[in-house]
């Protein structure tokens, strides 16, 4: 995890000045709007008719959470199956996952399953998962019910929470990113207590060693 | 320093300016016209019209690729198929995600077309993929192929679009069109030996920021029209691709990797910052140069040393995904055992029992209530009679 004195980088512009580095990855499947959603957090715009994303395609926000700049990488990936076994090799390094679903298709819904399991099997066990029902501005197409993805989530820990969001007008996306870089940053906090003891258990451990080596040279 | 953050993920507008002709683009057209009107059937002998699309400036103008494409291609124009329509089409299980694809590549449309020219031209789109696909259905859709098919029906209208896609789909992106994409990832690791042998501190600089090779992905998938900004250059790295051996885009991404060394070298040596730098194609990229680079790369390097070498290096990544793997489980296993174990039960727990579980305890226990009761009065009457 990056932390950097923010009094030695006073010269770098203000984009490289944080204090947390959180790695996201946005997947699910084709057209839910990943990338509208990305572009409306990252620009605040909204393009109507994206072209897709073939592979992965990269962006970075920092945003102030709790009084600290928490730096986000976010990949967004393509959702056609085909490149999933391409795509899976970027999910191992992330803290983050948002699983995007579109609440006009009640198959990206019900897909869901088969990308959770995919997080199961390759994200490490710490990674927080958040949900997102995305083009919630269409009111009257809906196919998927708040309160049936509300439940859903009840059977499946991982899952932070479940949050409705209308890249076109806006809604909710930045809280959504807001609630997962919150919770990623309490997450490293209270990890990095227990990092501080991991590191004097290992310190300890290693001194007996180098007493050896150095014993070693003098006989 | 980064300048990811300056980074746009929304696509800027294909440019689709006609730049006025040069000299040079002049003098070739001449000499293109000139051969063209010497045949009796518009043809050039296909050595010479390679030689045409390779060098310098290509075929030059979309007329001229009009002709000169099928023959390029290997595609007999006199004797083309019925065009179906999209009704006879629909059933097909990939009609949607094609649909959605046509639906959202605005981009590759010239600017100003007026809109049911546009909707007419999607639509032909739609049916130019999925007549391939149908007609092999061995080869699978991926998101991009339509990027090189709408290339095609711009320029040489549908029928004989759907001749050379045919064409294409069946050699140069057959790989590309497999089941998975594991074949494609694998041809897109034969720039590494390129770049290594040519530019060794390159390669390992690259390879310790453990980039991989996804940034060039939509470059090979669609022979750089889905990331180039450019229709101009677009059209002229069709010409190059279509006159050149099957992998040929592996080495004009080599050489574009290594005309970009020294911005590389001073990037953040870290996977984020260099996909990043790697992935945006800068729009002044000296093209008509990098097409003469890759094709000395590709006359120096045998497919068979670089393949032997990258067979080296995955061998070497398998290796260390297999080292960091055991990590990562030794460290989760050690937190887990000092920290988690109270978490984990409570939280197993605290999912077992949910209302829904509850009825279904009780439900199901009242079911075997009953059937024990209907059972017991069974066997009680069979042994009274």
């Amino acid at each position: 995890m990056t932390a950097r004195n923010p009094q030695t980088l006073m010269a770098l512009p203000n984009e490289d000045n944080f204090d947390f580095l959180f790695k996201i990855v946005l997947i699910g499947d084709c057209c839910t709007g990943k990338t509208s959603i990305l572009q409306r957090f990252k620009t605040g715009n909204y393009v109507e008719r994206h072209g897709n994303t073939i592979g992965v395609d990269f962006s970075m926000k920092t945003i102030e959470v709790e009084g600290k700049q928490v730096k986000l990488q976010i990949w967004d990936t393509a959702g056609q199956e085909r490149f999933r076994t391409i795509t899976q090799s970027y999910y191992r390094a992330n803290n983050g996952v948002i699983i995007v679903y579109d609440i006009t298709k009640r198959a990206t819904f019900a897909n869901l399953q088969k990308w959770i399991e995919e997080v199961r099997r390759y994200t490490a066990s710490n990674v927080l998962i958040i949900l997102i029902g995305n083009k919630c501005d269409l009111e009257e197409e809906r196919e998927v019910d708040f309160e049936e993805a509300r439940q859903m989530c009840q059977y499946i820990p991982e899952i932070l929470f479940v949050m409705e969001t209308s890249a076109k007008e806006n809604t909710n996306v930045e809280d959504a990113f807001r609630c997962l870089a919150t919770e990623l940053k309490r997450q490293h906090d209270s990890n990095s207590v227990q990092a501080i003891d991991d590191n004097t258990v290992q310190l300890g451990q290693s001194k007996p060693l180098k007493s050896c080596s150095s014993s070693c040279n003098l006989t | 320093m980064s300048n990811a953050d300056e980074i746009k993920i929304d696509q800027p507008p294909l440019n689709f300016e006609k730049c006025p002709e040069n000299d040079e683009e002049r003098t070739k057209r001449l000499l293109i016209e000139e051969l063209i009107s010497q045949s009796d059937d518009n043809c050039i002998p296909l050595p010479a019209l390679r030689e045409l699309a390779l060098s310098n400036y290509g075929l030059v103008n979309d007329d001229l690729r009009r002709i000169l494409w099928p023959q390029l291609a290997g595609v007999d124009v006199r004797n083309l198929d019925r065009v179906p329509t999209l009704d006879e089409l629909q059933s097909h299980p990939e009609y949607n995600q094609v649909v959605l694809d046509v639906n959202r590549s605005l981009k590759r449309f010239p600017p100003g077309i007026p809109y049911e020219q546009r909707i007419a031209l999607q639509d032909q789109l739609t049916v130019l993929i999925l007549r391939v696909i149908k007609k092999y259905p061995n080869l699978r859709y991926y998101q991009g192929y339509h990027d090189v098919a709408v290339t095609f029906l711009l320029v040489a209208g549908e029928e004989v679009a759907f001749a050379i896609m045919e064409e294409l789909s069946t050699t140069h992106f057959s790989e590309c069109m497999q089941e998975t994409m594991e074949a494609t990832q694998r041809r897109l690791m034969f720039i590494w030996p390129i770049v290594h042998f040519e530019h060794s501190e390159l390669f390992q600089f690259l390879q310790s920021s453990s980039v991989g090779t996804l940034f060039a992905l939509p470059w090979y998938l669609t022979w750089f029209g889905h990331s180039l900004n450019s229709y101009k250059s677009v059209v002229r790295l069709y010409d190059y691709f279509l006159a050149s051996p099957i992998y040929t885009p592996v080495f004009v991404t080599a050489a574009i990797i290594l005309y970009r060394a020294k911005t590389i070298l001073q990037e953040d040596c870290d996977m984020a910052s260099m996909h990043c730098l790697l992935s945006e194609l800068p729009d002044d990229l000296p093209f008509e140069d990098l097409l003469i680079t890759s094709r000395k790369l590709y006359d120096k390097y045998s497919l068979t040393v670089i393949e032997k070498k990258v067979e080296e290096l995955i061998k070497l990544e398998k290796e260390q995904r297999i080292l960091e793997e055991r990590r990562r489980q030794l460290a989760r296993s050690t937190s887990a055992k000092s920290h988690n174990n109270n978490n984990s039960v409570s939280r197993w727990f605290s999912n077992v029992i949910t209302p829904r579980s509850v009825i279904m305890t009780t439900a199901v226990s009242l079911v075997v209530g009953i059937c024990a009761y209907y059972y017991k009065n069974q066997y009680l009457s069979a042994g009274i009679s």
